[in-house]
């Protein structure tokens, strides 16, 4: 098993993908799929592994710039990462690499230097930069040939073998031998401009060695960082005093308050990075007059913390108000039991009850100021916004 | 997708172009942003939901005194300005200007700009 390092992917593919495996992350054009493979490279080489890069659109000094570009050091894995280079061949410039093909053009040069590495290597993650520029050069028909091969190959071999491609209006055919049962996995990349959010997604296509669940997960890509779950607006509400903008900060890589007099009169926003996760949390005011400001900014949130005091049960009753008033009923929430550190704190089992929440709404102990069960939080949330896998 | 990215964009760039203009963006009423043109982007979101709520609370505080709703929301500083204008019921544009430029251009410019994304959005 070699780990994509994509979070999420991992997971819904049972762990990631087996050795003797092909998977292909077939891109809509115009988003950024091809950076896909480059994080299952440095994922394989972060868990011990070998790796091979083909390069096709672009030299290889280039693709190594990338590595950095999103913060990944190569340069300790010089005996683990092999490049391919078909692209200065192509331009008539000599290669520093190791593994050069000497006519890019031609697929039965492609072949033999992929077969080569095929016996040659230990079981390795075997990663094409770019399966649509192979096929642009050798030809639809020729390309899909060989690749069928290289992939029994691989199986025979024990490499993982794991391509880039971008869907350019190319034959029927070749399309639908490619969503078909050219790969044993198929991940598909997308964008999406739906009502207000634009965004690009992942979901998982087909795979044969795991159950394949339909959920696709937004994502974006920092530099440095790479891929990493997108999540457009978390909610923090809650009553008056209840402790939503120390949860904002607690929680927030960066955040900013519209605060008077001690309340908050606008809105909390807040920016997350936390295990492969960028989420963007709104906290709202308390206060009731200014519940026009909450539905106005509570659209489109994709799961909601709702902060209590714990201390103060007679405040409940307004809680579950304030979740009417963000139309929150049917996102996933978690009660966040706040100011766990003073006496007379209920339990979250006396809130469940007082608060007649039901039996599978999480409720997470939490002392805000002092950031203790921000982050369970924001984990159980995540789950639950991410369906649970 | 892209095509509809595309041509915020553009929408953008030419908005940017006008004498005096230091950024714009545009995002949705709700405060996510959409895209923007802006030196500081790690700033970029939390303007987007700030001046989401300006414009949300100005539209709320006129409606309740029987005013209608508010055609712009300007702020004025020593160091710039800040324009917020609705374009359709999704979205809304921000503009950032110089402290010392006229006004008259830009706003011109600012609501066919707005007029225009909220076509685009629809």
């Amino acid at each position: 098993m070699i780990e994509t390092g994509i979070p999420k992917l991992d997971k819904f593919l049972g762990g990631g993908i087996p050795r003797g495996k092909s998977l292909v992350y077939y891109s809509q054009p115009g988003v950024e799929g091809e950076i896909f493979g480059l994080q299952t490279v440095y994922g394989t080489l972060k868990t011990g592994g070998t790796c091979v890069f083909v390069v096709s659109s672009t030299i290889p000094d280039i693709v190594k710039g990338q590595f950095d570009e999103f913060g990944w050091d190569i340069s300790s894995f010089k005996d683990k990462l092999f490049f391919v280079d078909s692209y200065n061949p192509l331009i008539g410039a000599p290669s520093n690499e190791k593994y050069v093909v000497s006519n890019p053009d031609k697929i039965e040069d492609f072949h033999k230097t992929i077969m080569d590495i095929i016996k040659e290597l230990p079981p390795s993650t075997i990663v094409f930069g770019s399966l649509s520029t192979i096929m642009d050069l050798c030809g639809e028909k020729e390309t899909i040939e060989a690749v069928r091969t290289w992939n029994k190959m691989a199986m025979l071999y024990d490499h993982t073998i794991v391509y880039n491609f971008t869907a350019w209006p190319y034959s029927d055919e070749t399309l639908n031998l490619i969503k078909g049962d050219l790969f044993n996995s198929i991940i598909s990349i997308g964008g999406i401009a739906e009502r207000v959010i634009f965004g690009q997604y992942f979901g998982i296509m087909k795979s044969d060695w795991a159950e394949v669940s339909r959920k696709s997960m937004l994502f974006r890509v920092l530099r440095p960082g790479g891929i990493k779950i997108f999540i457009p607006k978390i909610l923090v509400t809650g009553p008056f005093d209840a402790g939503k903008s120390t949860f904002v900060h607690a929680l927030s890589t960066r955040a900013i308050s519209v605060d008077r007099l001690g309340t908050t009169v606008a809105m909390d926003h807040g920016h997350v990075e936390y295990k492969g996760f960028s989420a963007d949390i709104f906290g709202t005011p308390g206060q009731e007059r200014f519940d026009p400001i909450i539905k106005l900014l509570s659209g489109e949130s994709m799961g909601v913390f709702l902060i209590v005091d714990s201390t103060n049960p007679s405040d409940f009753i307004r809680a579950k108000h304030m979740l009417d008033i963000t139309k929150s009923y049917g996102l996933p929430y978690v009660v966040v039991a706040n100011k766990q550190d003073l006496p007379g704190a209920l339990t979250p089992e006396e809130i469940r009850e007082q608060f007649h929440l039901p039996e599978d709404i999480p409720i997470v102990r939490a002392v805000a100021k002092d950031k203790i069960g921000v982050y369970e939080a924001f984990e159980v949330l995540l789950d639950r916004v991410t369906g649970g896998i | 997708m892209s095509d509809t990215i595309e041509m915020v964009d553009k929408l953008l760039t030419d908005l940017k172009k006008v004498g005096g203009v230091i950024a714009c963006a545009a995002a949705s009423r709700d405060g996510l942003l959409i895209r923007a043109i802006m030196q500081k982007e790690q700033i970029v979101e939390s303007l987007a939901a700030m001046s989401a709520t300006m414009l949300g609370a100005a539209e709320t505080a006129t409606t309740h005194v029987e005013m209608g709703i508010p055609t712009r929301v300007i702020v004025e500083s020593d160091h710039g300005k800040l324009i917020v204008v609705g374009a359709g019921p999704k979205a809304l544009l921000i503009l950032l200007t110089s402290p010392d430029v006229g006004l008259g251009l830009i706003l011109l410019e600012l609501d066919k700009s707005a007029k225009k994304l909220k076509e685009i959005l629809t």
